[in-house]
Order: C-alpha cells, then sequence, then structure tokens
C-alpha cells in the first residue's frame, strides 16, 4: 500500500482549475512538488491533509479516503503550513506539549523531551520562542509535527525565509525522517534543494504535472549541454542545427545543444548576425532548473502581486 | 474533552503572559461601572448604581465575547487553525474551548464589576442571588462567543472582524434595557429593546437581584445558546478553507 495515491485528484475554484487530474503514488521517499507560484502546489497539499475537499477525483493517504475517512488520515499524517505558527509567547517545550496533547500521545513528558532532543532544541526548550531564530522555529515546527509518530509528513516551504546553514539543517533531519521509513512530501520554490536533497521531484504548472520523476533521471533527459545567454531586448533564436531553445527567463535565453563547446561561438555568431546584442554566455551541465524551463516553458510573470517576481531576483543574486 | 482543555489552557498561558491585555481587560468594565453609574444624573430611582450593575455586567460579556472572537481570527491569520483542523482532535473542540475561555475571562471580569459596585455602594445580594447572576451570565456569555467566533470563522482579516464588533455591539447595547427601564424609553425603542438578546440577559440579572425568579428570560437564553452552539459546532466540523 502506497502512503499516498491520488486518483484524478481534481480542484476548482470557480471556473479556474487549481489541480487539474493529478495522478500521484508517493511511498516511503522525499517527493517534492515544485512549480511557480498559483501552480497548485499548496492547493495539492490542503487537499490531501483533508482541509480542503476535492471537486473530482479521490485520493488515499495511508490507504484512507481524504473526504469520507478524514478523521483516519488525520491521526496518520502531520501538516507544517509555510506561515511559521508556533507560540511566541510559550515555551519550546510548551508548544510542543500542547501538540502532543493535542494528539493524545501516551508518555507525553518523555516523548516531548525526545523531539526536542532529535530537533536539537533540547538546551533551549524552556527559552520562550520569542527569542527563538527562524530556523530554530521551524525546527520546533517538525518537532511538533513529529510528537505523534506520523507515516507521512506534509511540509509547505519548509525552508522558506531560512539562511544557508539553517536550510541545511532542516534537510539533514527531513533526511534522517525518511531513513526511518517515513513518507515525505514537500512543496519547494528551491529548484537547488529539490535537485540535492529530493527522492522524486513533480514539477506543476497550472495544476498540471509536467514532469515527473528522480532529479537525476529528469536532468539526463535533457541528454545535452545547456547553453545560457544574456542579451538586451529582443532575440531571434538561430537556427542552427542541434541547437534547440527552451526557454526564455528575464534577459536569460537558454539553449540545448548535444556538443556545447563547439556550439557555442556558433551562437554567439548567429545571434550578432541577426542583430541581437549578446552580453555574456556559459555553458553548463543541465541543473533541475533547466528541466523546470523545458518542462514549464516560457516563465510568465503573474498578475498582481509579483511574487514569483521577487523569488527569480533572490534565485539571480546567488 | 482532552482537546478542549488543553485549547483552553493555551489561551490561558498566552493571555496571562500579556500583562497588558490582563490589566485593561480588569480596568475597563471598572471604569465604565463607575464613570456611568456614579455620574449620570438620572431621577426614575433612587439607586442608579444598582439599576445599571446589571447591564453593566451583561456589557462586559458581550463586549468579552465579542472581542474574543479574535482569537480565532488570529489563529486564522497566522496560521494556527490550519494546523489544528488537520489535527485528529475533534473540530468542535477548539469552538467549544473558545467559547470556555472567552466566557471565564468574561465572568473574570463580571467578577471585578460585582466588587467594585459593592465598593461604591450597590446593595449586597444574597450567594443564591449572586450563583443565578452567573448562570445568566454564563448562559449568555456561550450565546455570545459562539457567535463570535464562528462569524470570525468566515471573514478574511482583522479589521473586517474589528468593524464587525463595532457594528454588533454598540446598536446592541444602546437598544437594550442597561441604562433606563422600558417605561421611560420612547416607545419605538421599547419596542427594540423588548426583543433585544441584551435585554432578556439584562432583566434576567435585574429579576434575580429583585429577589424574582427569572424562568422565561432563562429558558430563552438556554434555547437561543443551544440552537446557536449546535449551529456553530456543525459549521466547525464541516469547514475547509
Amino acid at each position: 500500500m502506497n502512503a499516498i495515491e491520488t486518483d484524478n485528484l481534481t480542484k476548482y475554484y470557480g471556473d479556474l482549475c487549481a489541480v487539474n487530474h493529478l495522478e500521484l503514488s508517493i511511498n516511503n521517499e522525499i517527493f517534492a512538488l515544485v512549480g511557480p507560484n498559483g501552480s497548485g502546489k499548496t492547493t495539492s497539499v490542503l487537499m490531501l491533509t483533508t482541509l480542503l475537499h476535492p471537486s473530482e477525483g479521490s485520493a488515499l493517504v495511508c490507504g484512507y479516503d481524504i473526504v469520507t475517512h478524514a478523521e483516519e488520515v488525520r491521526s496518520r499524517i502531520s501538516y507544517v503550513p509555510q506561515d511559521m505558527a508556533v507560540d511566541i509567547k510559550l515555551t519550546g517545550r510548551e508548544n510542543v506539549r500542547f501538540f502532543a496533547d493535542l494528539y493524545g500521545v501516551p508518555h507525553a513528558r518523555e516523548r516531548v523531551d525526545e523531539v526536542l532532543g532529535i530537533m536539537e532544541l533540547g538546551d533551549r526548550a524552556d527559552d520562550l520562542i520569542r527569542t527563538y531564530s527562524g530556523g530554530m522555529r521551524r525546527r520546533l515546527e517538525l518537532a511538533q509535527a513529529l510528537v505523534h509518530e506520523p507515516s507521512v509528513l506534509f511540509l509547505d516551504e519548509p525552508t522558506i525565509g531560512l539562511d544557508v546553514a539553517a536550510r541545511k539543517k532542516i534537510w539533514e533531519h527531513i533526511r534522517a525522517l525518511r531513513k526511518k521509513g517515513m513518507t515525505i512530501f514537500v512543496t519547494t520554490h528551491y529548484m537547488d534543494e529539490a535537485d540535492q536533497f529530493c527522492d522524486r521531484v513533480g514539477i506543476i504548472n497550472n495544476g498540471r504535472i509536467a514532469a515527473l520523476g528522480p532529479p537525476m533521471e529528469l536532468k539526463a533527459r535533457l541528454m545535452k549541454d545547456v547553453i545560457t545567454v544574456r542579451v538586451d531586448g529582443d532575440c531571434t533564436p538561430p537556427g542552427l542545427e542541434g541547437v534547440v531553445l527552451i526557454g526564455r527567463s528575464g534577459a536569460e535565453v537558454t539553449f540545448t545543444a548535444e556538443n556545447g563547446r563547439e556550439a557555442l561561438p556558433a551562437i554567439a555568431d548567429a545571434l550578432s548576425r541577426s542583430g541581437t546584442n549578446v552580453r555574456a554566455m556559459s555553458l553548463h551541465e543541465p541543473t533541475l532548473d533547466d528541466v523546470f524551463l523545458q518542462a514549464v516553458g516560457q516563465q510568465q510573470e503573474p498578475h498582481g502581486f509579483s511574487d514569483a517576481k521577487f523569488r527569480i531576483m533572490l534565485r539571480r543574486r546567488k | 474533552m482532552r482537546g478542549i482543555i488543553t485549547y483552553i489552557h493555551r489561551d490561558f498561558l498566552k493571555w496571562t503572559r500579556g500583562k497588558v491585555a490582563v490589566f485593561s481587560s480588569l480596568v475597563m468594565p471598572a471604569a465604565w461601572l463607575i464613570f456611568v453609574g456614579l455620574a449620570l444624573p438620572v431621577k426614575f430611582t433612587g439607586n442608579y448604581l444598582d439599576f445599571i450593575t446589571p447591564g453593566i455586567l451583561v456589557m462586559t460579556m458581550l463586549s468579552a465575547g465579542l472581542s474574543g472572537g479574535a482569537l480565532l481570527m488570529f489563529d486564522k491569520i497566522l496560521g494556527f487553525l490550519n494546523k489544528f483542523l488537520a489535527l485528529p482532535t475533534p473540530r468542535a473542540s477548539i469552538l467549544i474551548g473558545k467559547i470556555l475561555f472567552i466566557t471565564g475571562r468574561g465572568l473574570i471580569q463580571a467578577t471585578i464589576i460585582l466588587v467594585v459596585a459593592l465598593l461604591i455602594g450597590a446593595t449586597l445580594i444574597s450567594p443564591v442571588q449572586y450563583g443565578l447572576t452567573y448562570l445568566v451570565l454564563f448562559l449568555f456569555g456561550m450565546l455570545i462567543s459562539a457567535f463570535a467566533t464562528t462569524i470570525a470563522l468566515y471573514l478574511d482579516d482583522h479589521d473586517s472582524y474589528s468593524a464587525f464588533n463595532t457594528m454588533i455591539s454598540m446598536p446592541l447595547f444602546f437598544t437594550s434595557s442597561a441604562l433606563m427601564p422600558y417605561d421611560v424609553m420612547p416607545a419605538w425603542l421599547a419596542a427594540i429593546a423588548r426583543v433585544n438578546p441584551l435585554s432578556f440577559a439584562i432583566d434576567a440579572v435585574r429579576d434575580v437581584t429583585a429577589g424574582v425568579f427569572p424562568a422565561l428570560p432563562i429558558l430563552v437564553l438556554l434555547v437561543l445558546t443551544a440552537i446557536v452552539l449546535a449551529i456553530c459546532m456543525q459549521v466547525f466540523r464541516k469547514v475547509t478553507i
């Protein structure tokens, strides 16, 4: 029996199809759902955690239907939303004890000490959360989520807003949990993290899975070198044999080529001939970003609040 | 049951650690009692303090209940509610926990008022009468806090919640029998006041202080509370986000 099994899972908000016939089977692995804002990641998680009813289709979590057996599902999962909701006026121990009591965990006192220890918060357990750093608060949320030994853990953007060291630590903990047999379902914006730490990645766009598989396999599917060109203004794609345009993200245009070293000067020549102003070029092995770009196509700026634009900016700064 | 106590415990700890909130919630009703009870020049009763104390008591429960809805609003905005709803703990215990905490906090404030009223010259009544007064206030508190908490579940943000709070509390208070008896009200006001749920609670407390058992108002409050509570529990059981 798979920990998570979805069958045509679909959610409409009015006319908008947020999640479109999702088909997933996930078991004892770290599965990452990655995609742009508004692609249906959080909606999928909300349905799987019984907080939202699907419009069509169904899903089983630990063998129980998320609508008809919501109570059974809830007692076997833990859900950590992205908001970082911990009571800052309570101590770490009180925060975890609160969840232990809600779950009705036997030997709550010992269990609370144990999970605080696992999350390396034992020595700060009696301090108010007010004094905790972002990374510690996130680890405290994981401790809360682990207190009843769930089979499936849902993490919505577990590392958002954390510094590099804190992010690495969170992922180490998540990997350790997987080794103990837990199934972990994460959503993330960070491609490098999905690439580095997850067993399988589903790229979701407009509510549909655009690519699904282990990061290595997805990258191998491109099977080519990736050339990124930074240009000013418009870019006329060169009609070169073996050079394929995979997408454009802001000023960066990405191509794949069988032999990158030879294609590099050819692309440069072709672009200058067609009047494109080339600023910089780079050649690299495919990354999950390239897979994402190919699967999702041209990245569109969302309407209204440009959260995605902000994230793209952050990514570029690295 | 376990869940209810755990939720109350959390809200209580959070409340007692916010010192300003505790202080202001205790001072506010006392200020009302002193400034309105002792300052208004009225001629229809000899001891206006005795007349207005039931009104202030019920008003305190009203404002405690309505402002208590903000507790759920903040749990919702800050993401706690999503976590709670995904727990196997029965969802109705979120609601019951909030209602009992808000009502309990209101009763603590009501006690302060009773003490201050005695200190500034109200008449002492018997323990049975005090018991009945608390029963009425408890029922009324349950009614208001269940209503407020469920409204908070449906409103989007804290701004709209406080707008709702203001919109409800002022008119309810001024169209009730809190400040003056029905016979000195203008006819149109008396007509509204007689169907205002606030008046039922106030009249019940006044009956108690006058030595009458307020069977009808208590029955009305009981039925009203039971209906509202049943609806609200059903809403919490079924809620999705």
